[in-house]
């Protein structure tokens, strides 16, 4: 070896040594050529990506002094990789947050209190969801009140839509989107709507095929039931009125048999099936809105039947975006998140790109009510749900949700007529219970801890 | 062979007291040491500070964001009562059925491939793509090859009559599912090695056993299956290793930890607490123990291979 190559060779790995030691000290927020610059990261897919990209560069053609470096993951990762880089210290300084985090991360703080912030922009808070920002308001106790810790990036009504193509093909009357099938009503037409159509012998349209995760909510809660008390202490799931709701929700499949059994499907092959025309019903959210747009019949939304209580109920879901606190740039961080959430501009980008529906309710009013938008007709139902009788998951606003996540886990034998709904609450509720206490628990700790 | 080695030995280190002396060895040395220097820091910030940080965050009730309070050992009394916890490590011991299927398996195929058939070279590379392959890709695509309603295994099945479960939402089969998806994405590395092992056979051995009339089952028995049995061990300490620490196929293909927890492996759970119910402090504790879980497993098997170990002649 010569000895100039030598040299070369030494010289580059002392330089990987230092860069190995200095690129971990370093802090990513900096202002580069005298502007501030802001991380701002958030997670989806192609479509996200694309209407965030414009809604960004919209941003800084206004503001001159802020330049905005995009961090963007896939759904999956992006808890992980969030958490990891606020336990590095390097919590981006406007980010994504999930309507279950706010609580940890306000104790814990990450999250900077933007209720100044949002007061001194004049941003006008009725004219956006009330969910939404409720959704991220804390008072150190609950979620629900208090100061707000981020704004909603969107709301996410679970709707539920029909294939009206198939009703019409069928000669069954259209549903009434004012006013929502009974229960019993519901499981008639679903039966009818169940049938072999090309002769086969083997049935190959069916009425329904609900993800339990996201609709067994609307039953529950229609029929006046719910997982856990107003206070947050107590797992309720078991009472008459929750297992009459989930055994109705299991005989579906098992009694009505308007759901294709395991056997026949899964619940991931139930969207391919309501894509391919042979579903009579299924939930729809907005983020389907471009997918189902290509659909090749006429589908529409209806509120979800009633059960006891004779209302309608739906989930609704929302993500925030909120401020790291510790950034270096406070007012201008807390000043994007604000215009992502609230801007006329930047939501019409994001409406635009179909990815959600706006967060301002003049503005929502007037896409619900625009002239030819194609299907589904009925957009109304996304604002009635999230303004009228939408609820956010009973594990969203727990200090995590271990509790809730085990009830579906767990569910599987009751769905497949293993179980009575009945004797499942009632082997279910105490374990659910000590993970809800465990929660609390942790809680509790983190809310001595930010006393501290 | 181990002997030789042994005799060697004190000459070597007479020989060091006179390298030390010589500028030129000097300054090969430290041109060793900087060349060794990005690799040792690496590995000290990147896993020793982190391994020495997990084991006090196991005694802590750290969230992952924010403070510590000591508890001592709290987090390891909780785990001996977490039903999950077991549950996860008993699913990970279960799906280390695969390892030996999989070594039998490469071993056979090795075998197969060493004899010199024609298109030895095509097999090799295709028994050795899903080992380049990314393992999302590979997880996602079996997803839907276990598809109840029109997965490729179902459809095959069907051609012989059977009526396939819903391989991933069913309890009892989606460990086996994901056991077969492993063993054939572990096949062309395994097989590789053997390959390799049994091609450096010395032709001698089997000459001179044939010699002595030895027949074919002999002939494996007695000298290429000891001639193997360094990369045999070197595999199954391996795939302990790495089949102890199965996460991305299990995630991806069950999202949820499987119909009532069936599928998730220790660390799927690990990685659940840690970062989806801000456990930090208690998913260290058992990061910790399937860590000395591991070592335990490991120096069994370094003891068992000594007392074991095989030499020719």
């Amino acid at each position: 070896m010569s000895k100039f190559v030598r040299k070369v060779m030494l010289g580059a790995m002392a330089l990987l040594s230092v860069g190995l030691l200095a690129s971990c000290g370093n802090k990513s927020t900096g202002a580069a050529n005298g502007k501030h610059q802001l991380t701002f990261m958030f997670r989806g897919g192609d479509a996200e990506k694309k209407a965030y990209g414009e809604a960004i560069k919209a941003y800084e053609k206004t503001h001159k002094d802020v330049t905005v470096k995009i961090i963007m993951t896939s759904a999956d990762n992006y808890a992980t990789k969030l958490q990891a880089a606020i336990s590095g210290n390097k919590t981006p300084d406007v980010f994504y947050v999930e309507q279950n985090n706010l609580m940890a991360y306000a104790d814990n703080g990450v999250l900077r209190d933007i209720t100044k912030d949002v007061k001194k922009s004049k941003v006008d808070l009725n004219n956006i969801w009330k969910y939404g920002v409720d959704s991220y308001r804390y008072d150190g106790k609950q979620v629900g009140k208090g100061d707000l810790y981020a704004l909603p990036k969107d709301v996410g009504p679970f709707a539920l839509g029909y294939n009206k193509t198939m009703f019409e093909k069928n000669n069954i009357p259209l549903p009434d989107k004012d006013k929502a099938y009974t229960w019993e009503e519901f499981v008639k037409v679903a039966q009818k709507l169940t049938k072999d159509t090309n002769g086969d012998g083997k049935i190959d349209q069916y009425g329904t095929g609900f993800n339990v995760v996201w609709s067994l909510p609307a039953l529950a809660w229609s029929n006046g039931a719910d997982w856990i008390n107003k206070d947050k202490t107590k797992v309720t799931i078991n009472t008459p009125k929750f297992a009459h709701a989930l055994q109705e929700f299991a005989d579906l499949q098992n009694k009505y048999h308007t759901t294709p059994s395991v056997k026949e499907s899964q619940s991931l092959d139930t969207y391919q099936r309501w894509m391919k025309g042979q579903l009579a019903f299924f939930p729809v959210g907005p983020w389907d809105l471009p997918t189902y747009s290509k659909l090749s019949f006429d589908y529409d939304l209806i509120p979800w039947p009633t059960m006891s209580t004779g209302k309608s109920a739906a989930y609704v879901g929302s993500l925030g975006i909120g401020v790291s606190k510790k950034t270096k740039y406070g007012e201008d961080a807390a000043d994007l998140a604000i215009y992502l959430s609230t801007n006329r501009k930047a939501q019409q980008i994001l409406v635009n790109n179909m990815i959600q529906i706006p967060t301002l309710k003049d503005m929502a009013n007037k896409w619900a009510n625009e002239k030819n938008h194609g299907k589904p007709q009925n957009r109304q139902e996304f604002l009635d749900i999230v303004e009228k009788y939408g609820r956010g998951l009973p594990g969203a606003t727990t200090y995590n949700s271990e509790w809730y996540d085990m009830f579906y886990t767990d569910i599987q034998p009751v769905l497949d007529g293993k179980k009575t709904a009945a004797q499942f609450v009632k082997d279910e509720q105490p374990k659910m219970q000590s993970k809800l206490d465990a929660a609390n628990q942790q809680k509790k700790t983190a809310e001595a801890t930010a006393g501290k | 062979m181990e002997s030789t080695v042994k005799d060697k030995a004190p000459t070597d280190g007479r020989r060091k007291g006179r390298v030390r002396d010589s500028s030129l060895y000097k300054k090969e040395h430290r041109v060793a040491f900087l060349m060794i220097l990005p690799p040792v820091i690496g590995f000290l910030i990147f896993t020793l500070f982190p391994a020495a940080y997990a084991v006090f965050a196991s005694f802590t009730d750290w969230n992952g964001i924010g403070q510590m309070n000591w508890v001592g050992l709290r987090n390891f009394q909780v785990m001996l009562t977490d039903n999950y916890f077991w549950t996860s490590l008993w699913n990970t011991f279960f799906m280390m059925i695969g390892i030996p299927i999989g070594l039998i398996l490469s071993f056979i195929l090795a075998s197969a491939l060493s004899r010199g058939l024609k298109g030895t070279t095509f097999f090799r590379t295709i028994y050795y793509i899903p080992v380049i392959s990314s393992l999302a890709a590979i997880a996602i695509m079996w997803q839907w090859a276990y598809n109840g309603d029109y997965g490729l295994v179902n459809q095959v099945l069907a051609l012989v009559g059977i009526k396939g479960p819903n391989w991933l939402q069913n309890v009892h089969t989606v460990k086996p599912a994901i056991v077969a998806m492993t063993v054939w994405k572990g096949l062309g590395y395994s097989m590789l090695l053997y390959l390799a092992a049994i091609q450096s056979v010395p032709q001698t051995f089997y000459e001179a056993a044939e010699l002595d009339g030895a027949n074919s089952w002999q002939k494996f028995k007695n000298i290429t299956w000891p001639m193997c049995k360094p990369v045999t061990f070197f595999l199954v300490i391996t795939n302990i290793i790495g089949g102890s620490q199965l996460f991305t196929e299990v995630n991806i293909m069950t999202p949820t930890g499987g119909t009532e927890f069936s599928s998730a492996t220790i660390v799927w759970y690990i990685w659940q607490k840690a970062f989806k119910n801000f456990q930090m402090g208690y998913a260290s504790a058992m990061s910790i123990v399937l860590g000395i879980i591991i070592f335990i497993v490991t120096a069994l098997q370094f003891y068992q291979n000594r007392r074991s170990d095989y030499k020719l002649g």
